[in-house]
Parts: C-alpha cells; structure tokens; sequence
C-alpha cells in the first residue's frame, strides 16, 4: 500500500491489534454471558466486525427505504470489513495475547466439541508458537473432551508421609486426603527426584473413568495415562502450561472435565472468584522429554514467532 | 436516520477526528473504524441482554435481525428499562474513552 510522503505518527498495525483485541474480548464477554445469544448473532452472520452494517445495508438497500438513507452516514458506518485473519506484525503484544487472539478466531463461542479441522489448526497453532507437538489424539487415544472446563485440585501427596507443609507453594489449596490415581510420585521423601517434584507440582486431572474404552483397554490404558504429558491453554488470556496427568477426575456431576494443580490453575490465571475456566488440553508427543514441565513461555524450536510468522 | 437502531446514541466523532490527525490510509481507517464499531456492537448488545428478561433475548435478537434500523426496538427496550437510552449512551461513552485511549496509547507507543 502506498504511503504518504511523510511519516505517520504511529504505526497502525500497532493499534489495529490491541483494537482486535480488544473487540475480541468484548465478543468473548458477550458469548461466555449469552452464549445462545451469541450463536444466534453468529448463525445470522451478525458477528465479526462490519456484519451488522452490511447486514442492515443489505436490508435498507434491498427495501423501499432505500436511497436517501444510504447518504445518512453514521458517523462510523460504511467500513469496509477487515481481513478475516489478523495480519499484524508488531512487538507489543505479548505470545500470550497473541495467541489468544488466534484460538478466538478458531475456537466455538462456549467450550464443547471441536470439529477435526478446529482440533489440526489449534495443533499447529500450537507447534508455530511453541515448537511443540501436542495433538488431540495420540495414537488411538484421545479423551472424551479436548475444549473443556478445568476445577481447581488440591496438593497430592507426593511420598508417603509428604504434609501440606512441605509443600512450598499455594498451600491454602490443601492437601487431598488420599492419593492421587497413580499411587505417590516418589517411593520416599529421599528418593524423590526433581522430575517427581515437578509431575506433582504441574499435574492435572482428566476424566479416564468415563473413556469408552477405559473398561476394555484397562491394563494398556492405566499405563499409558500414568504422568502422560498435556499441555494446558487458557483460550481466555493465551497462557499455556505443560503438566502431566497425576490424577483422575473429576466427576461428570460437578460440571467439569479436567482438574488442575495449584500451580497450573495459578499460572492459567484461574485460581480466583469460581477456580475454574474454559481450557484447552492436548496430549503433548514427546517419546525423548524434551518438553519441560511449565509455563510455556518459549519456543522449543526457535525464537518466539513474530504474528507474521504464525499466519 | 443511522443504520442501527443505537447509532443517535454513540456519539463517535471524537474516535474518528482522533484518526483524522493521523496520515492512515483510507483503507486502514477504514478497518480500524470498522473493528471498533464492532466492539461498539458487541458491547452494547450485551448491555442491552443485561437489561432485558431472558425470554424476552430471542424476541430482541429475531427483531434486531429483521430490522436492525427500527425506532421500533428502543421502545420494544424501554418496555423493559425505561432508562436505557441513557444506560446506552453512557456504555457508548465509557468505550469510547477506552478506544480512544488505546488510539493515544499506540501514537505514544511510535
């Protein structure tokens, strides 16, 4: 696009994505308040930016109100649409805000079932940001939900005699009283190694019990589920997290379809008001552990991608 | 007369003459002012639920669809809460100094 002779005082691509993200939030308040508001708005073509107008233009136009009316401009009407993709290249938003402002373009309006081509585009969303391989379905298992609502667990015991007091962070979470579904993560308080201390601290809870399979493929899925690695996204602020599955749960009456460990919940932002949120899981596919547990804060392949880079 | 029904309400002069100062292209103003309308919309029609039953959304959301230009809505809301001319107007003005901070804040950001 040509430019003017003289330097413009601020780059618009600048703006043009915090005003992205900015609408976005404003459609993910509406659609998480009234979601079958938003479905209808969506299902009429009434969402995204410019809809409404064309929509009301198509009417007045295709009417006898047309004429006269289409010289009353608002005073903010008439805009063309933007591009359906945000194509913006610029440092000011973080990973995290960017790739929230990628899942939002992908992801339904309420958390549920993803369609296939939903479920490949947040992989390689996934694989542009962060040089991981995280998938839906590993092999011929996959679990009941990948787009759903995560609760707040409590701290497991880690060893045999492990306290809450020894737990170094989040303790008004509490302790559980039992074990996690896969026994201690250490066989003692000697023997435990930074990897277990890290699996407890970065673990989640995902709902085996209620896999399909879980019956018929029991001994073969018991093992396979045991400390397997996810990666957690938090589609509302774009934090991401790599953990491990410590624990079965929670039940299907509480509403929700996975749990997270004080830590995961802390660092996805949802251990405050209702300590709970919509998220993505994915299996991550690491037959070397290459990945380490934690906030995903870089890209195992290369330097954090510039938006351009992740179009 | 606007387009939508709330147009009279928001006043946005000052989010476009804010982008007037600046040398953006047409097409880039354009877009710009487009994703802000949207957020207007958005923002709105949440106000709007917030004040209206939950039986009554899907009478609104059909009538908005069918006639998004209508006089006829406001009073089919003011049935409802007969303040929300105003209720609007002030939503409008608090987006409005939100863009309008975002529009400074990015010029600064140069």
């Amino acid at each position: 696009m040509a430019r003017k002779d003289f330097k413009p005082q601020f780059d618009s691509s600048i703006l043009r994505s915090r005003l992205k993200l900015k609408q976005l939030q404003s459609e993910q308040k509406l659609a998480r308040q009234y979601p079958r508001a938003a479905e209808f708005l969506k299902s009429h073509n009434l969402l995204g930016a410019g809809r409404i107008r064309e929509h009301a233009t198509k009417l007045l136009t295709s009417g006898a109100l047309a004429g006269s009316l289409l010289l009353a401009m608002p005073q903010i009407g008439i805009l063309s649409r933007p591009p359906e993709n945000l194509s913006v290249q610029h440092p000011l938003l973080t990973t995290a805000q960017i790739l929230q402002i990628k899942l939002a373009e992908i992801l339904p309006p309420k958390v549920g079932p993803l369609t296939a081509e939903q479920e490949t585009r947040i992989s390689h969303l996934l694989f542009e940001f962060f040089g991981i391989k995280a998938v839906s379905q590993l092999g011929s298992t996959r679990l009941n939900n990948v787009y759903g609502l995560i609760g707040a667990e409590q701290h497991l015991p880690r060893f045999s005699g492990d306290t809450l007091a020894q737990h170094d962070e989040y303790r008004k979470a509490g302790i559980a009283p039992g074990l996690g579904s896969w026994g201690y993560f250490a066989p003692s308080k000697a023997q435990m190694t930074r990897d277990d201390y890290l699996k407890e601290k970065y673990y989640v809870a995902v709902q085996t019990l209620y896999l399909p399979d879980w019956k018929i493929r029991l001994k073969f899925l018991v093992d396979w589920y045991k400390h397997r690695k996810v990666v957690v996204i938090n589609p509302q602020n774009g934090k991401a997290i790599v953990a491990v599955v410590g624990d079965a749960g929670p039940a299907r009456w509480t509403g929700k379809h996975f749990g997270g460990s004080p830590e995961v919940m802390a660092y996805l932002g949802l251990n405050v008001g209702w300590q709970k949120g919509p998220v993505i899981l994915y299996f991550v596919d690491d037959p070397d552990g290459k990945v380490p547990l934690g906030p995903l804060e870089y890209n195992l392949e290369k330097e954090p991608p510039k938006l351009a880079q992740v179009e | 007369m606007n387009r939508i029904f709330y147009d009279h309400l928001i006043q946005s002069e000052e989010i476009v003459a804010e982008l007037d100062g600046d040398e953006l292209e047409i097409e880039e103003k354009q877009e710009l002012l487009a994703i802000m309308d949207e957020t207007f919309h958005q923002e709105i029609l949440k106000l709007i639920l917030d004040h209206l039953p939950v039986e009554q959304h899907e009478t609104f959301l059909t009538r908005f669809y069918q006639e998004p230009y209508s006089e006829k809505l406001l009073d089919f809301l003011k049935g409802f809460a007969s303040d929300i001319e105003e209720k609007i107007q002030q939503q409008a003005q608090e987006i409005k100094k939100e863009l309008l901070a975002e529009i400074r804040r990015s010029r600064k950001a140069k």
